[in-house]
């Protein structure tokens, strides 16, 4: 603890004296529309990087806070135009500087870790290829490595400084000779036989070519006992320098992709999404800059993932001294993750400070409403809006009266055994996307399933919706089974249980109009005429908090909150039963996410709506959900109401997902 | 992949089973009778023409002289014109001017249409490429035959640059400009197609990454933006190597060039059916073979496209 503590003192001590890596001053950036009109998207925004030092910025979308970050990296889009202020990288003014000077920058001083690992590597190129890329634009030498300074100072302690030789990476053809010397070295230091084999052990998974250098190989054999000069014998005469390729394979295992060197041969499309965050991971940080831009580097990637993945980013950006700007929207994430918070709103800086000081004490309103919505913060289920407001017995009654609800009420929807088996292309055996699923969802609650994608949490909502057939097993809805459901029957279920999608962008047809998209299901249930169906759109409206003037707008003219308040009325206009909530808000930003989850609450108070919320971020669950039900690789881990599953989880995936909730352990106190 | 190239190349027997049926049952239905054109027009000899009628089996029912054909042709016996030359001989001498002049197109646009899209797509907004949109433009929406004489009145007849109509055995330059003719559609096409690729590509996340990475300007263009832009216009250019085959019909008869085009169309002209879905079949084994061509080329230039 006092080691880690003095590095601290002296990552301090160092970062004062050396000034701020970057620093950007009153920056102003404007967009030019089309009709040559200025946009204000940056305006007088102020932050400073100091060497080493995670800095967050956050905000909701469309606060500047990807442009400020683009404007650093000269790599505004469009018409983006740096109009004002100044960015200082290492004391040096760089906004304005022309485009070779700046492109000598990237890469080598800044590095950038980009949103959307499907959209940010070229299909065409091999994974290695674009790692290479980055290697040859800054003609680095992929036989040894650069070190920072300040990484030179923080491991000056514990190793003498070390020259460039020192530095020189194992290479992939010298390390079975390298293993061998290591042996006899190992022998000649009297280890036993037992030990050594421990040790080679060890030594195989750590020294990884291209990425391992020559002063850790010698390190490590004179940690294990190997006399000093002995070790640095064999350390010199073995590694002496990486290929092209080792060094590849080197960065792509350093960023966490296993089998890293048959890795680089394959195509982005071979990789999942997490892998390709990695080797995006591994081209940021190629050319050893000073400072990486890591522009919401995990937002669209499962929870768990995105922990493993911030860790390791941590744990490298920590041990190369690299400095990270980190862009999110997530304030507990931020808070976790970075040292300092900057927060954004409309184009503005409006506070900033440590991390733990902006969380427990947010000066602006709109940090204070960032903290309140933050839904990894949010530590317990909203209450709804006739409750709210009034004093804590209210409170208390609400949850005496959640409670009493969940024992007394009858189930709405069960489902009983639910097996799905797909066939795979190519395989004989079929795949269990759910297998053998029992619960029940009871009136007027809400049961949440969570589970990582790929763990049939949607298979099971498109089956309860009869929008798939089981293989086996049943879904009961009102008593009766759903499989017999046709026609007349079929269509007073599909009235009665209705479905919200993940992708607001997508499940409104953008040829409709608003009118006609809530109007809709009213006119195919023949339901009124269409004066009280032009009435009941009025009325759905008003109910998701939206003006009418919208009836006659198109989705495009919608921001993603308003559309999905769209499709939430549109799901209320048969007045359901039930409504099957598929990632209706993990597509939202938090504050929208925050809102539309408070809507869904009220309305579920109101009219005794039972919800059946699939999701895999835990952080919703505690905000909505009354039971929860933990799906894994297709099946049905846990089951218990939501305190229960968040003071005492009973399986380690559930805690691995609890663990996953960015900022979950810290600390809070609004005032 | 073998056995995705396998059943492509026995697709190509139905295909062409269909097509020349097709093409017996259009010729059968054709007004006036092939052999009182053989006389253009005049009276003819009952027995004569009888005698004509069956030598070259025009007295039997379509479907009879389509089976006949085919079993002719697995001899390559593809029988003899009605001016009594084996259509083999007529049909070897018009294809290679064709195909001089199809490959010449092919070349002219596959250039100049990728050069003028490069430069257009690269610099969107700027003045040229509009005169560059406007022209091509120009160019797709006037029919060819208009360009043709257009292009034959002041290159030919007005300033003599250029031959105005072509010898029996036209060399390069008496081709050049029917090759421009012919080549000028589809070159606006690939202008067009080349330019939209690329201003979409411009925008990709993977080209910001790419200059991320600190590449110069002139490598994430070529790597990045080019190389994907250019997929899709390889793949027209594929499809349009077989289309240029049929194109050349206007062009050859504005410039009078003795090549395929030509000879269908006085074929069609004269009823002569076996001659007819000779030429045809062979244009239509070229365009089978060019898709099958383009559709490999597809999946070397994008890795994600693989067959099975």
């Amino acid at each position: 603890m006092t080691e880690t503590t003095n590095m601290k003192e002296k990552l301090a001590e160092m970062q004062r004296a050396q000034g701020p890596l970057l620093e950007v001053k009153d920056l102003k950036v404007d967009f030019t529309t089309d009709d040559k009109r200025a946009v204000h998207a940056v305006r007088d925004a102020s932050f400073s990087v100091y060497p080493g030092q995670w800095v967050a910025i956050v905000g909701e979308s469309g606060s500047g806070k990807s442009t400020s970050a683009m404007a650093v990296l000269g790599l505004l889009p469009g018409t983006g135009k740096v109009v004002g202020g100044s960015i200082k990288l290492e004391g040096q003014e760089i906004a304005g500087l022309k485009p070779k000077d700046y492109q000598k920058l990237r890469g080598s001083k800044m590095g950038l870790v980009p949103q959307d690992p499907m959209s940010n590597l070229n299909p065409v190129w091999r994974i290695g290829t674009q790692v290479k890329e980055a290697l040859k634009a800054n003609g680095m030498d992929v036989a040894h490595e650069k070190r920072s300074a300040l990484a030179k100072a923080l491991a000056g302690d514990e190793v003498a400084v070390k020259t460039n030789d020192d530095e020189t990476f194992i290479g992939s053809q010298e390390l079975p000779a390298l293993f061998d010397a290591a042996k006899v070295a190992l022998k000649a230091a009297g280890k036993s036989d037992e030990k050594i084999a421990k040790l080679m052990e060890r030594f195989k998974e750590e020294w990884v070519p291209g990425s391992e250098t020559r002063w850790r190989v010698a390190d490590d054999l004179i940690k294990a006992g190997v006399k000093d000069d002995d070790a640095w014998v064999v350390a010199k005469e073995h590694v002496t320098g990486s290929t092209m390729n080792d060094r590849i394979a080197g960065l792509l295992s350093e960023a966490g992709l296993p089998d890293a060197a048959t890795r680089a041969r394959q195509f982005p499309h071979e990789f999942s999404g997490g892998m390709r965050q990695r080797a995006l991971i591994a081209i940021g940080l190629a050319c050893r800059p000073d400072l990486l831009i890591a522009d919401e580097p995990t937002s669209a990637l499962d929870v768990t993932v995105q922990k493993k993945i911030l860790d390791h980013l941590h744990m490298l950006t920590d041990n190369l001294g690299t400095a990270v700007l980190f862009i999110t929207h997530d304030l507990g994430l931020a808070a976790e993750r970075a040292q300092h918070i900057v927060v954004m709103y409309k184009g503005q800086v409006v506070e900033s400070g440590p991390s733990l000081e902006v969380l427990q004490h947010p000066q602006h309103p709109y940090t204070k409403r960032l903290v309140a919505a933050a839904p990894s913060l949010a530590s317990q289920r909203i209450i709804s809006a006739h409750e709210r407001g009034e004093d804590a017995k209210a409170l208390m009654e609400h949850q005496v009266k959640g409670e009493d609800a969940l024992k007394k009420s009858e189930h709405i929807i069960t489902v009983e055994h639910l097996t799905r088996e797909f066939k795979l292309p190519r395989k004989k055996e079929l795949f269990k996307a759910v297998d053998d699923v029992s619960f029940s969802v009871k009136r007027g609650t809400t049961l949440a399933i969570v589970g990582e994608s790929g763990s049939g949490k949607s298979t099971v909502a498109n089956m309860i919706l009869k929008l798939l057939e089981p293989t086996s097993g049943k879904v009961i809805y009102e008593g009766q089974d759903i499989a017999g459901f046709k026609g007349r029957q079929l269509l007073d279920f599909r009235r009665h249980v209705q479905p919200v999608f993940q992708n607001p962008y997508g499940s409104l047809d953008p040829m409709y109009s608003i009118y006609r998209s809530i109007e809709e299901p009213l006119r195919i249930h023949k339901i009124g005429d269409k004066k009280s169906r032009e009435k009941r759109v009025r009325e759905l409206l008003d109910m998701v908090e939206m003006p009418e003037s919208v009836m006659t707008r198109y989705p495009n003219e919608l921001s993603g909150g308003q559309r999905q308040r769209i499709a939430i009325a549109r799901a209320m206009a048969l007045d359901p039963d039930v409504i099957i909530c598929d990632e209706a808000v993990s597509a939202l930003d938090v504050l929208v996410q925050d809102q539309v989850l408070r809507l869904l609450n009220d309305l579920q108070a109101e009219k005794g709506l039972s919800y059946l919320f699939i999701t895999h971020d835990l952080a919703v669950v505690r905000q909505i959900a009354d039971e929860v039900v933990v799906m894994q690789h297709g099946k049905l881990v846990e089951h218990a109401t939501t305190d229960e599953v968040f003071d005492h989880p009973k399986m380690q995936y559930t805690r691995d997902l609890l663990d996953a909730i960015p900022g979950g352990k810290l600390q809070l106190g609004l005032d | 992949m073998g056995r995705y190239l396998l059943r492509r190349i026995l697709q190509v027997i139905p295909v062409v089973l269909g097509t020349t049926l097709l093409i017996y049952a259009l010729v059968f239905a054709l007004p006036g009778d092939p052999v009182t054109a053989m006389f253009g027009g005049k009276p003819v000899n009952q027995a004569v023409a009888a005698q004509i009628r069956a030598e070259y089996n025009l007295d039997k029912p379509f479907i009879v002289q389509w089976l006949i054909f085919l079993k002719n042709s697995l001899t390559f016996d593809f029988g003899n014109t009605f001016a009594g030359q084996p259509v083999i001989d007529v049909v070897g001498r018009a294809f290679p001017v064709t195909i001089k002049l199809g490959l010449m197109a092919f070349v002219f646009e596959g250039i100049f249409g990728v050069i003028f899209g490069i430069i257009s797509g690269l610099n969107k907004g700027k003045w040229y490429d509009t005169v560059i949109l406007v022209l091509s433009l120009l160019l797709i929406s006037v029919p060819t035959f208009v360009t043709g004489f257009v292009m034959q009145y002041f290159f030919g007849v007005k300033w003599h640059i250029l031959p105005v109509t072509v010898s029996a055995n036209p060399g390069f330059l008496d081709l050049l400009m029917p090759a421009m003719v012919l080549g000028s559609v589809s070159m606006a096409s690939i202008i067009r197609l080349s330019r939209t690729e690329i201003t979409s590509n411009i925008a990709e996340d993977y080209v910001r990454t790419a200059r991320a990475k600190g590449m110069s300007n002139s490598s994430v263009t070529v790597r990045h933006i080019l190389r994907n832009s250019l997929i899709p216009v390889v793949t027209y250019l594929g499809a349009d190597l077989g289309a240029l085959m049929g194109g050349a019909m206007i062009s050859e008869r504005i410039f009078n060039i003795q090549g395929v085009g030509n000879t269908l169309y006085q074929a069609i002209l004269r009823g002569e059916g076996t001659l007819v879905v000779s030429i045809v079949t062979i244009m239509v084994l070229i365009f089978v073979v060019c898709s099958l061509f383009v559709d490999l080329l597809y999946a070397v230039l994008d890795p994600r496209i693989r067959y099975a």
